[in-house]
């Protein structure tokens, strides 16, 4: 296994507000890694920041992405080079039909990769193979982007997406906000499906639920800026028992984890 | 009066031409309400952001007596197919081609008045115009009406199901560009059904202008859907006014979408007369260069149980200046009516301007009414979503920019022809800056 993703002492600025205050991760090819933390901890931000979104700005530190400098690229060569964002709230873009926007997004990314376009025919053909392996229904094909979409309908729109780019780091940004627990086992079923070797994610939620069903390789807690504790999945089960009021309190000895250990902050 | 309006004056022809005296009548009550009046200035509310400067500057002279239709370019191919096309050139009737379905009548205006078309006098004679108290904000078509000689007469028979008729129109340049002037009859029986394609496209790179009155009858449970398509050339000029009648359980859709043109001004007016009539009128229009659109549309709710549905999109970018004015009075007794009005506007650049103005009376009760007008940039987060799965900025744009205006292509009920307008729609889409 190799490294995948490597940020160094990241820290990120949103409207002249220091959101990161010195992030360190570090995931190789086929892990998920969750991150859990508190609201305001800057979880989002982390995954704006990675996707490349304008108004995030990054004042210190480093991410590399397969050897590559990742801060350095447009948002469109971060998603032609493999990272997908999983937004939290997913875009509603009326008139713009599901399956053409996906179709110009997959040959955008061929074409950075010096591959051919997929015709409609053949492009369909991708698309019903992995609403299959998905178990999801068409009706969202011919739909306008996320327009009108129920909460799970765009979360499954934004795994569905996913599966068609095939990308090599996605990041699920809370994918279980807002869901009922049908809407997050189809989802959480679909990520698992997804999951391989050459594939990593990270995944950001709150609440523990969401790594019932997909169980993470390492659990880290974000809070105030920084990572502040990684564990094994364990870890989640005992920030869900006991909340995030040892952050506080004493740190995480006071949690009883195994697995658990702070986290070097530089 | 304006140089360029005394000067149009002055070339109106002595002699009131052929056909029957009413004919002759009408055409003398233009001549005089034109030479009283003149063309709008922006002294009128309703011009007071179209100026007709550019017609002046550009030498625009008016076409009078019939001219040569041997023309060495065809007309421009339809947009969709149809049973029935009739192809104008120059403001004047040239050819038909295909025929109409029983049931159907198509004919040049000219002929129809020696005929005798039932319900023709009556259009003709209610077009409303200066003498009716609007002033030279009328005098397009009180100059259309002084002129009155060359258009079309389509009259659909009561229960007939005429299918498609597609109107193509285009003009050519001469050493000194033209005005040209042509009437538009459509007689709905009761139980018609009609959809009217028409597509506007400049032969060559002149600056000419056409001047076009469309009357419309939209008897008892007829239905009128209406496709106005132009993309003419930067420098050309076209006015043009829709005026349509509905009588009870009525429909008239219209669908504009302006891709062209220096100077195009729309007027859209229709008259809910019986109840339980439906007018729905949308539009696109795409802007850059130096080139000025302006719509103007108006739903008069006369009777009780109707609905109007105004839907306007437009995406401005270069200098390019769009007017948009919608208007909906609810008279007494038009109660149960239900109104909505909306109008959005992208602004690509700094320079573009849109003036938007929703207006709506209400005397009647029970009446649900809606408008929003906007303004706005593209939204910078969707651009952002769109980037992030590996389209690159400026197809990010396109795509939104398009998608903003198909949402009036995908309201036409054919998707083959709703799919050709936005591709037209996506080749011509104005770029930022």
């Amino acid at each position: 296994m190799s490294t995948m993703l490597k940020i160094t002492d990241l820290h990120a600025t949103v409207a002249g507000k220091e959101i990161l205050k010195g992030l360190n991760l570090e995931l190789e090819a086929g892990e998920i890694h969750a991150i859990m933390g508190p609201n305001g901890a800057g979880k989002s931000t982390l995954g704006y920041i990675l996707a490349g979104r304008e108004g995030y700005e990054v004042t210190q530190g480093e991410v590399m992405f397969n050897g590559k400098n990742l801060l350095e690229m447009e948002p469109e060569e971060r998603a032609c080079e493999g990272v997908f964002l999983a937004f939290q709230y997913p875009v509603e873009i009326p008139g713009v039909n599901n399956t053409y926007f996906l179709r110009a997004a997959l040959n955008a990314q061929r074409k950075y990769r010096g591959e051919e376009a997929l015709d409609s025919v053949g492009f369909l053909r991708l698309v019903r193979e992995k609403l299959e392996i998905l178990h999801i229904g068409d009706e969202l094909l011919h739909r306008a982007v996320n327009e009108g979409f129920s909460g799970g309908e765009k979360k499954r729109n934004e795994i569905f997406q996913m599966a068609v780019l095939e990308p090599t780091l996605a990041i699920l940004d809370e994918t279980d906000s807002g869901l009922d627990i049908d809407a997050l086992k189809t989802v959480a079923e679909g990520v698992n499906r997804l999951r391989s070797k050459d594939r990593g994610m990270i995944v950001v939620t709150h609440y523990q639920r969401l790594l019932d069903y997909i169980i993470p390789d390492k659990v880290h807690v974000l809070a105030d800026g920084r990572l502040v504790a990684t564990g094994g999945a364990d870890l989640a089960l005992k920030l869900e028992e006991q909340g995030y009021a040892w952050l506080e309190d004493g740190g995480i000895a006071t949690l009883d984890v195994d697995s658990a250990t702070e986290t070097a902050n530089p | 009066m304006s140089d360029f309006s005394t000067q149009l004056a002055s070339a109106l022809p002595e002699d009131l031409g052929s056909g029957p005296e009413w004919v002759k009548t009408l055409r003398q009550g233009g001549v005089q309400n034109f030479r009283a009046h003149g063309l709008p200035t922006r002294k009128d509310e309703a011009w007071k952001y179209t100026g007709l400067g550019a017609m002046g500057q550009n030498g625009v002279q008016l076409a009078t007596g019939s001219r040569s239709l041997v023309s060495e370019v065809s007309n421009p191919k339809p947009l969709a197919e149809s049973g029935c096309q009739v192809d104008m050139l120059d403001g004047q009737y040239l050819e038909q081609i295909g025929n109409p379905q029983p049931g159907l009548t198509v004919l040049p205006l000219a002929d129809a008045l020696q005929q005798g078309i039932a319900g023709l006098q009556n259009l003709l004679e209610s077009l409303p115009g200066p003498a009716s108290g609007a002033g030279s904000s009328f005098g397009f078509s009180a100059l259309n009406t002084a002129t009155l000689e060359s258009g079309v007469v389509v009259h659909v028979a009561a229960g007939t199901d005429a299918g498609r008729l597609s109107l193509t129109w285009s003009t050519r340049g001469t050493d000194a560009p033209l005005l040209f002037n042509s009437r538009v009859c459509l007689i709905l029986e009761p139980g018609a059904t009609l959809e009217l394609v028409e597509q506007f496209e400049s032969l060559d790179d002149n600056a000419n202008g056409s001047n076009i009155v469309m009357q419309a009858n939209v008897e008892e449970n007829a239905v009128l859907h209406h496709v106005r398509f132009q993309q003419e050339s930067e420098k050309a000029a076209l006015i043009t006014r829709t005026e349509v009648t509905q009588q009870a359980d009525s429909e008239y859709t219209y669908y504009g979408f302006d891709l062209g043109g220096g100077l195009v001004r729309h007027d859209v007016h229709t008259y809910l007369l019986g109840s339980g009539a439906k007018s729905g009128i949308n539009g696109a229009y795409l802007l850059d260069g130096n080139r000025h659109v302006d719509n103007h549309a108006k739903v008069d709710h006369m009777a009780p149980g109707g609905l109007s549905d105004q839907y306007f999109r437009g995406v401005a970018g270069g200098s390019g200046r769009a007017v948009f004015n919608t208007a909906v009075c609810v008279h007494p007794g038009a109660d149960e009516t239900e109104a909505r009005q909306s109008n959005a506007n992208i602004l690509l650049s700094a320079r573009a301007v849109v003036h938007t103005k929703p207006e709506l009376e209400i005397y009647a009760d029970e009446v649900i009414a809606s408008h929003g007008a906007t303004v706005g940039q593209l939204d910078e987060l969707a651009v952002f979503y769109l980037r992030s799965r590996g389209l690159n900025e400026q197809e990010a744009r396109q795509l939104l920019t398009t998608a903003f205006c198909q949402s009036v292509s995908d309201r036409l009920a054919d998707p083959v022809l709703g799919g050709v307008i936005s591709q037209r729609m996506m080749d011509v889409m104005p770029h930022a800056g």
